[in-house]
């Protein structure tokens, strides 16, 4: 039984033909094009698929497509730069990613966390990428960008 | 049918075929259901609010703070921004984090359908692994839970395989209430969470120093039934739960006289 | 033919790019998710979907397969059984079956496989094929699989093809088993003046890489299959693909494996596991794509998984500290197929020394068959697994004899042109420097503190060792090109999987050709147009890849002079590169920009054009080495190309009543020979650090007594968190040159991950006093074992 949802990915209004038991995850992927939430379990363990849903993050394959009728959703291409000032750069200088297949998910957590709390303690970020597995870097220099991220704000603000 | 709120626990059964409703009722935009507010002298905690507004809420830091330390530790920031409190008793796995502080604070559920609305108390709530006395056709509004009188002090412990997210293999919650009044309750020590009653007793009227924990510790292990399975085992749970009580007990009597480490400090 | 010279010849140079911290060449598109992996190309309309039928059984004979239900499912395109595809495929040896034929051996082996348009149909009528089996004794013990009167898995073992440095005992269930036998192992331990002995055992792991595997395969109706494949390794999956399917008319010119960026591999995705499904299917609808994703569940359950071991550990050393003997007897847990398995088993059989200069030796590493999913190369290969019990030992047997266990390995540890065990000559090595600056780093021998009064803190210690295990003929090639503005494009078919090989290579391309790496793009393969690379493992590549395309840059850089030389008469020698320019040491008034000329050429006095395009090509083979040796002794050969060696340490703080772990400080050195990124093996060492601390504090794989796996997600298989890695990591750097390494660089890549466990299991004994035998050492384990331990006092 398919059914039309309104879902703004991104800053704009897309209407989508969904089955009411589509994830979020694959409605996004496979039906509206957006690639970068990746899918890793399928069971809101990894946290690869992390987006914005109405400004918070959450795991894309936890929501039903029909759930995000008429909400707004926000992946990592839709990040203003306001949300993304210095953590790119931060994450790309310092050589934070490897295998990189988590760092959508992960720098959704991390522009979230930038957004509410611009002067994060160390531990304030490990918690707030704790949900987003990373098997390659041992996290250390990806929360080594995102204070020095919160730090090169602090400076140009 | 299955109601979805948070959706955290029903999407991902959905997916592995462990349910198979023929309806899913998504209950997000009935009117109502996102109360966190204060009536009658108890915080009312509406079937669509969060772990996440529960961690943020200042009536929830002011009258009970435990219930947020617990809500913090529930899986990570993107599972609490869904994840409800009262989708979590009604999931009611018997690691659920909600049940232990709201059996300590003698919750009261509030169902309601077609036939009208009743009121349970916690301790009636759960009835097993994934049972609850939750009928077809009904669902929970809300949960009201009393603000307990002052002085109180209370602690969450729980004990899991590392800091990050994962499921409690283990949880105390403790009440320390003005004349000597303990309340203590355990989850993922039996099938369902549950109360301790004769460790209360034991503990009734006494400040929590050695003796009186000592006396405690000796009825934990009946008031448990510990399982083995993939998280810990039957012999390493029966073994933290003493640690843990002994640990909540001293939290919550610090914490009753205004000192102790903030709410939300891991104690394991 | 390009002159590759040593690297001695170029280090008097000052080296510009080698050797610094330079950005990621891939890091922009990962961060903003512009990376493209498998799942991320899009099929089109046409892209069919395959689930796949299980065996609910470790081990079973098939007796009937019924698909007719499935068949008549709406949606449902095909429905295929092992008799569509009786073939059998492996990498070092073909034990393995595209499809189960007449046998299971584990649960979740690929018994029929259903293609459909929409996943949830494919999914739902896999349900619906109905498989008859008749139930066989199943075995999950090395141990017991190789007693007496066991049940044969592998009854045709003596015919399955195989390497010829595998040594299978047909009759048993022994699929191979390396012997290495040095000096007179009786005399050895009866000039020791302690022995001490002991078992140790291993569970299987996970490499839990976060993408799923994937493969998309298309046969179209030229006959041409295309393969996109997340794979660490497009050659050899083109060449598997193209024997496996022979049958069918192909060869390897038909086959084109397209990798584009792997979002992890850590061993996982080497050789051919469920790829061979996706291009066995696409021959089946033929002309239309077909995806096979692998669920987490089944990531864990039918890919590579890394194998269980029971090692048992005998050592005899004097009273002054020297070891005399090693006794070191390897079960391996291999799995129902060893086809890539067989050689971890190899590899440990060659090494199980460890970084110890030993006078006798014997080791008996056992490939055996067990009905568990296959096992196969996971980082370490072999050596995270036989290193938990050996260097345990180390520290044992040092406290046996009253010595600091520091002292012992510095006294033991092997060093340049000491005799390997299987006879060759150790290459050159800062073992000693690695293991004073670990000791220094982590306060070895001072007593701390706990941050929480009533916790216990202790420190561990530990060597490391491996060298690549490789074929004698594993090679890699490269090709070069520049554009039109002086920028370079490089094709190699090595992989980026997250540790900075493509911009390793930009590195060493820049090095040679003085272009920055900001204007070079290293492409993902497509064997189509890549040249070959053999495979991304045994961390090889900046080595054996990095030669080649220093190669193919030299080549390239000699064409540009010979362009210069022709036109301007300036001798070629005494032209070099700097700042993309041509410079000549005897008129320092000339420079010349590549961008000027290395399309379109340089223009001669006579109004003609000299050059062209200017393209390199590279090419390396380590020419020394061998795998012929006698099987009984395995004296004789050369199997190993060269040892990476290091060293750690850690300060580990511990709860006695929870047994909980806190580490607190791990020290890592590690000799890279000559760190071409220090920054990307800051990464290799902070990663595999927390990596390694994961399998000895968190993880292990839990099959209940029907061999079904317990835990297949990371709700009940944890891996860590950004919560649950050390306080801090200190990464050291040793650098003693490896002659015949580009700029002197050897691998790194596995090493980090290994010395984790021992280390933990020291740190544990040294603050509590209990020796703990068998991986995970988890908080239960710790606070259990603590507890037996006080009532054994009582």
């Amino acid at each position: 039984m398919k059914t039309d949802v309104t879902i703004t990915i991104n800053g704009e209004p897309r209407i989508l033909t969904v089955e009411p038991n589509d994830v979020l995850l694959d409605v996004l992927r496979t039906t509206a094009g957006v690639k970068s939430p990746k899918i890793g379990c399928e069971r809101g363990d990894c946290g690869s698929c992390t987006v914005l849903l109405d400004g918070k993050s959450v795991r894309s394959c936890l929501v039903l497509g029909i759930e995000a009728d008429g909400h707004d959703v926000t992946t990592v291409e839709g990040l203003d730069d306001a949300a993304l000032a210095g953590l790119e750069h931060a994450l790309v200088a310092m050589n934070a990613f490897q295998c990189g297949f988590c760092a959508p998910g992960i720098v959704i957590a991390a522009a979230e966390l930038l957004g509410h709390e611009p002067h994060p303690t160390r531990e304030q970020v490990q918690h707030a990428i704790a949900g987003n597995l990373c098997r390659c870097t041992g996290y250390e220099p990806i929360i080594d960008a995102v204070l020095a991220a919160a730090e090169e704000r602090s400076v140009t603000a | 049918m299955r109601i979805l709120a948070g959706g955290t626990d029903l999407v991902p059964w959905l997916r592995d075929d462990l349910i198979t409703p023929d309806l899913v009722v998504d209950i997000k935009r009935l009117p109502g259901l996102g109360d966190l507010d204060v009536v009658d002298g108890a915080l009312r905690i509406g079937a669509l609010v969060t772990f996440a507004d529960l961690v943020a809420s200042p009536l929830i830091a002011k009258f009970l703070p435990m219930l947020g330390e617990a809500a913090g530790t529930v899986g990570s920031v993107g599972i609490r921004h869904r994840a409800t409190l009262v989708g979590n008793i009604c999931s009611a796995v018997p690691s659920c984090d909600s049940g232990p502080p709201l059996l300590v604070h003698e919750a009261m559920v509030h169902v309601i359908g077609s036939e009208g609305g009743r009121v349970v108390p916690i301790r009636e709530w759960f009835l097993g692994p994934k049972q609850t006395v939750l009928d077809r056709g009904e669902l929970v509004a809300h949960v009201t839970v009393p603000i307990p009188p002052v002085p109180r002090g209370a602690a969450f412990v729980r004990l899991s395989r590392y800091a990050g997210e994962d499921l409690a293999q283990a949880s105390v919650a403790v009440l320390s209430l003005p004349e000597g009044e303990w309340r203590v309750a355990f989850g993922a020590l039996a099938p369902t969470p549950v109360r301790a009653p004769a460790v209360e007793a034991a503990l009734s009227g006494r400040q929590a120093n050695d003796g009186a924990i000592a006396d405690a510790l000796r009825l934990v292990p009946d008031a448990i039934a510990p399982i083995t399975d993939m998280r810990a085992s039957k012999e390493y749970r029966m073994a933290m739960a003493g640690v843990m009580l002994r640990r909540a007990l001293h939290l919550a009597e610090t914490r009753r006289a205004g000192a102790g480490p903030a709410y939300g400090t891991a104690v394991m | 033919m390009t002159d590759v010279r040593p690297f001695e010849a170029t280090a008097a140079r000052t080296l510009e790019v080698v050797g610094t911290a330079a950005t990621r060449i891939d890091g922009l598109e990962k961060v903003t998710g512009a990376a493209q992996y498998v799942d991320d190309i899009d099929f089109g309309a046409d892209l069919l979907h395959a689930a796949i039928v299980e065996s609910p059984h470790p081990h079973a004979r098939i007796l009937s397969i019924d698909t007719s239900e499935a068949e008549a499912v709406p949606g449902v395109v095909k429905v295929v059984t092992g008799e569509d595809f009786p073939f059998t495929f492996g990498l070092y040896m073909k034990d393995r079956y595209v499809f189960a034929q007449d046998r299971v051996r584990f649960v979740g082996e690929q018994v029929a496989a259903v293609v459909a348009r929409d996943p949830k149909v494919a999914k739902r009528a896999a349900r619906l094929v109905r498989v008859e089996y008749e139930e066989l004794p199943a075995i999950y013990d090395p141990l017991e699989a190789v007693g007496a009167g066991a049940d044969l898995l592998h009854p045709d073992l003596a015919d399955y093809p195989h390497v010829p440095w595998f040594f299978p005992h047909a009759g048993t269930n022994i699929a191979h088993w390396r012997k290495t036998r040095k000096g007179d192992i009786e005399e050895g331990f009866a000039s020791a003046d302690v022995v001490l002995e002991d078992t140790y055992r291993v569970p299987r792991y996970a490499h839990c890489a976060i993408e799923p595997h994937i493969v998309v395969g298309l046969y179209d109706r030229a006959g041409r299959l295309t393969m996109w494949s997340a794979s660490q390794s497009p050659y050899t999956q083109r060449h598997l693909f193209a024997e496996a399917l022979a049958p069918l008319g192909l060869s390897d010119k038909d086959v084109r494996v397209v990798t584009p960026y792997v979002g992890g591999g850590f061993g996982g995705k080497a050789g051919v596991s469920m790829e061979i499904l996706g291009a066995a299917l696409a021959t089946a609808v033929q002309g239309h794509p077909v995806k096979v994703r692998w669920t987490r569940e089944q990531e864990f359950y039918n890919t590579y998984q890394r194998q269980g071991l029971v090692a048992h550990v005998k050592l005899g050393v004097t009273r002054g500290g020297m070891i005399t003997a090693l006794d070191h007897t390897l079960h391996w847990d291999a799995g129902a197929y060893v086809e890539y398995g067989a050689n971890v088993v190899n590899a440990a059989g060659l090494s199980a020394t460890g970084p110890y200069r030993i006078p006798n030796v014997k080791i008996d590493s056992l490939c055996v068959y067990t009905n568990l999913p296959p096992g196969g190369p996971y980082r370490g290969f072999g050596y995270s697994e036989f290193h938990f019990g050996l260097e345990s030992h180390v520290t044992r047997v040092a406290h046996a004899i009253g010595m600091d266990p520091v002292e012992f390995r510095r006294r033991n540890a092997i060093v340049e042109g000491d005799t390997l065990a299987y006879g060759a000559e150790m290459n050159p090595s800062g073992i000693h420097e690695a293991i004073d600056r670990t000791a220094a780093a982590i306060g070895w021998g001072e007593p701390e503190e706990p941050t929480v009064p009533g916790r216990k803190v202790g420190k561990g210690f530990s060597l490391f060792w491996k060298a690549p295990a490789m074929p004698p003929n594993a090679s890699s090639a490269s090709f070069l090109k520049f554009n039109e503005d002086g920028s370079l494009n490089i094709t190699v078919s090595g992989m980026e999987l997250g540790q900075g090989y493509l911009t390793v290579m930009a590195q060493i391309a820049s090095e040679v050709l003085t272009v920055p790496t900001r204007k070079i793009r290293v492409e993902t393969p497509d064997t189509d147009r890549n040249p070959y690379e053999w495979q991304t493992v045994a961390s090889h590549v900046t080595w054996s890849c990095g030669n080649a395309v220093r190669a193919a840059a030299i080549e390239a850089r000699e064409k540009i002079f010979d362009v210069v030389h022709r036109v301007h008469g300036y001798e070629e020698d005494s032209l070099y590169l700097e700042d993309e320019h041509v410079r000549c040491s005897t008129d320092p008034e000339f420079a010349l920009a590549l961008r000027d000329f290395v399309i379109n050429g340089l223009e001669a006095e006579d109004g003609t054009f000299k050059g062209g395009p200017i393209v390199g090509s590279g090419t390396f083979m380590p020419e020394f080495t061998s795998t012929r040796s006698d099987p009984e002794t395995s004296q004789g050969g050369h199997p190993n190309v060269h040892y990476t060696v290091g060293a750690a340490g850690a300060v580990v703080e511990i709860d006695p009543e929870t047994g909980k772990m806190q580490v607190r400080k791990i020290a890592l050195a590690v000799d890279v020979g000559k760190a071409i990124n220090p920054s990307l093996i800051e990464g290799q060492i902070t990663g595999g650090v927390v990596q390694g601390l994961a399998t000895v504090l968190y993880e292990d794989m839990r099959f209940d007594d029907h061999g079904r796996l317990l835990n297949p997600n990371f709700t009940d298989y944890k891996i860590p968190t950004a919560r649950d890695i050390p306080d801090e990591i200190v990464p050291i750097i040793v650098e003693v040159p490896q002659p015949d390494g580009p700029f002197g660089a050897r691998g790194v890549g596995e090493h980090t991950m290994i010395p984790a466990a021992p280390v933990v299991a020291n740190a544990v004994e040294d603050a509590l006093g209990i020796r703990i035998t068998s991986m995970p050492i988890t908080a239960e384990k710790v606070a259990l074992t603590l507890l037996a331990a006080n009532a054994d006092q009582e």
